[in-house]
């Protein structure tokens, strides 16, 4: 449980997928306009993560790797493999969650596409993978993850919806300004560096 | 996706299969600046940063990067009148994606240690959102060597701010240049037995290398200024908003 | 167009081709790239003994020297947890992968030993890997021991995502790596205590080598990794310790 703790608040903070990693910048900036758009991208990113990386875990174990049903290595077509699955994924749970809660489907429903496209999905897959995680920590790697991700776009959403009343040189507006915030929170959230992983075990 | 201004070509209907003229040439030019990837159309400030913190790696992106551009546009415009459309975001990922595993297979073939080094950014190209909104947004509508040359354009449009913010960031970040290729050389910085190549004198023994620019926040900074820089000389492209 | 057959012929004619091709071209860079990886792994374990190898540095060594070098002058022992030498058909000592075994129970894990036999000299030098934690991610090295198994003849050390130049000089900086050589693994008393890598720089001449400045998450990596790595071969090098008192007593 503890290295399971440990993988989700170092995914979640320290190796922050977007501010660390830039997986996902393109929808991170072009969707964090106004916070309630960023909650509802955010939650659909967390909702993708947290199912597409146990799947691809078992794809590239019982598919992929040598000692998986074809015995035969077949790495090299992970690449295809996993962004198919992330793609039919997403299609898969925009269809059920249309059906049974209408409500979810309003809010996340218009962002589910745009996911297939977020770097953070296959991302999150290929450090999965490169990081030798078994199952249990990728979920963990999923979820904390993903709910990075969310902390991220909601604070730099809430961030530039206030800072439109602040004087900023006109050639920074908007996109200039969200790239040097992007860095200081970067900054901010590589504080977190310094907790001892031991604290949670 | 984010929004992208790009005025779609008229395409013409009796023109030779390859002509280089002015308006091929607007389209390598273009994205260098008017309609850079990264400074004006926001699309690709992917992963592929994250590889900028030195220059040889960066330069080795630019290249797969353009390769993938450059390639994807071509077949998918050869492919555009086939493609049906409920599953055409499935069949450009697809093309994309063997693209890259094709830049995968070759990069461990001729150079495995830069291989090692960029290890899953390669892939991340496939997401690199660069890519697939050309394809989107001028290859699915052009002819084969009008979307090859779009793609080849926005890919240097591209390398050339990873190869910028590369520069940028391992001159103050480590004081060298081309550090890991064979030629490597060190700039500026203490002559120190702190790098391996101490054979090569220094111009500014007294600096200190900038910490701050080994971290990813110092790529946010630098494209910032960047855009900053642009939009001063560039005032069609200010943000009204 | 728009039919479903269509879709699905379309679909799987592009698979077909696409794995078609993909395959084919892995099939031709296969043997290439297999080798390219031995090398680059066998280049990372010479790097530990580079002062030995006839006044080149690994850098300069070619592809072919490297495999020469391998096959003449160094054997491969996998060791299990108890320092047993196993017998094995398949596997060498250099197709262990460090990463897959540090998650293994201790009972199920293989420990890879290069003994490398200097030209000129025939001395021996034992070469263990280790693997351990830095700031981002894994961190990993080889360590080479005299024969004396206390004197420190070299030491490599790699890593997969440290930040360049501050973690990842330990990788880079020559002269961070060169502190290693000649430190001994024991303590006066004949302690095991390993090389301690040492933030605001070493305390003893004996054990202990400066830090990276900005780098302390990685540099104790670094330490831990080599205390812990370096303890799960002493039964074996207590093994060849014993063997060489025994051996010197007979002399007598």
């Amino acid at each position: 449980m503890g290295e399971f703790f440990n993988i989700f608040i170092k995914a979640a903070f320290v190796e922050n997928l977007v501010l660390a990693y830039f997986l996902g910048m393109c929808s991170y900036l072009a969707v964090s306009k106004t916070v309630k758009t960023a909650f509802g991208l955010g939650l659909a990113v967390i909702f993708v993560l947290g199912i597409t990386m146990p799947i691809n875990w078992l794809i590239h174990e019982y598919l992929l790797s040598e000692t998986g049903v074809f015995g035969l290595d077949l790495t090299f077509l992970r690449l295809i493999l996993f962004i198919a699955v992330i793609a039919s994924m997403v299609q898969l749970v925009e269809m059920v969650v249309e059906k049974f809660s209408p409500a979810l489907y309003n809010a996340l429903g218009i962002f589910l596409p745009l996911i297939t496209v977020n770097c953070a999905i296959l991302g999150g897959s290929l450090f999965m993978v490169s990081r030798e995680y078994n199952f249990s920590e990728s979920i963990a790697f999923g979820l904390g993850g993903g709910f990075g991700w969310f902390l991220a776009i909601i604070a730099i959403a809430a961030i530039r919806e206030k800072i439109r009343y602040s004087n900023v040189p006109p050639a920074l507006r908007g996109l200039g300004m969200a790239f040097i915030l992007t860095g200081l929170m970067g900054i901010a959230f590589m504080s977190l560096l310094g907790i001892d992983p031991a604290a949670f075990q | 996706m984010a929004d992208t201004n790009v005025k779609a070509a008229p395409v013409q209907e009796k023109e030779p299969l390859f002509q280089f003229g002015k308006k091929e040439r607007k389209l390598l030019s273009d994205p260098l600046n008017d309609n850079n990837p990264i400074t004006v159309q926001v699309l690709g400030i992917c992963s592929a940063l994250a590889v900028t913190s030195l220059v040889y790696p960066s330069v080795v992106m630019s290249i797969a990067v353009i390769f993938v551009c450059g390639f994807s546009s071509l077949f998918t415009s050869l492919l555009r009148n086939y493609i049906p459309k409920q599953v055409r975001m499935i069949v450009q990922l697809v093309i994309i994606a063997s693209l890259v595993t094709v830049v995968e297979l070759t990069l461990k073939y001729l150079n495995y240690p830069i291989y090692k080094q960029l290890s899953v950014y390669i892939g991340l190209i496939i997401t690199n959102c660069i890519v697939m909104g050309r394809l989107e947004a001028f290859a699915m509508a052009n002819k084969p060597w009008r979307s090859f040359l779009d793609g080849i354009g926005n890919g240097l449009g591209y390398g050339a701010i990873l190869i910028i913010v590369g520069i940028v960031r391992e001159i103050f970040g480590k004081g060298s240049l081309f550090a890991g290729s064979p030629i490597e050389m060190k700039l500026i910085g203490p002559t120190a037995e702190y790098f391996i190549n101490t054979e090569t004198s220094t111009l500014f023994g007294w600096y200190a290398n900038n910490n701050l620019m080994v971290l990813p926040a110092a790529a946010m900074f630098i494209i910032g200024i960047m855009i900053w820089i642009q939009r001063s000389f560039n005032k069609k492209l200010v943000d009204i908003s | 167009m728009n039919s479903t057959n269509y879709i699905l012929g379309f679909i799987l004619a592009m698979t077909a081709i696409v794995a078609i091709m993909l395959t084919g071209l892995r099939e031709v860079t296969k043997a290439g790239a297999e080798r390219n990886e031995a090398i680059f792994n066998k280049r990372a374990i010479l790097m530990s003994v580079e002062n030995y190898l006839g006044g080149k540095t690994v850098k300069q060594l070619s592809d072919d020297e490297v495999e020469n070098i391998f096959q003449n002058q160094v054997e491969q022992v996998v060791l299990d947890v108890q320092g047993q030498e196993l017998e094995l058909e398949s596997i060498q000592a250099e197709d262990i992968e460090m990463g897959k075994e540090r998650k293994k129970a201790d009972e199920d894990r293989k420990w890879p030993l290069f003994i490398f036999n200097e030209e000129s000299t025939g001395d021996k030098f034992y070469i263990l890997s280790v693997r351990g934690n830095g700031l981002w991610d894994e961190i990993w090295g080889n360590i080479a021991l005299k024969s004396d198994l206390e004197t420190v003849a070299g030491a490599a050390f790699d890593h997969t995502g440290e930040t360049p130049g501050l973690g990842a000089e330990i990788k880079d900086n020559a002269s961070f790596r060169k502190q290693f050589q000649g430190k001994k693994i024991n303590d006066e008393g004949g302690e095991f205590t390993a090389v301690i890598v040492r933030k605001n720089g070493a305390r003893n001449d004996r054990n202990e080598v400066d830090g990276i400045s900005g780098a302390t998450v990685t540099c104790d990596g670094v330490t831990d990794m080599l205390k812990e790595g370096i303890q799960y071969y002493q039964p074996y090098l207590n093994k060849l310790r014993q063997g060489s008192e025994i051996q010197g007593a007979l002399i007598k």
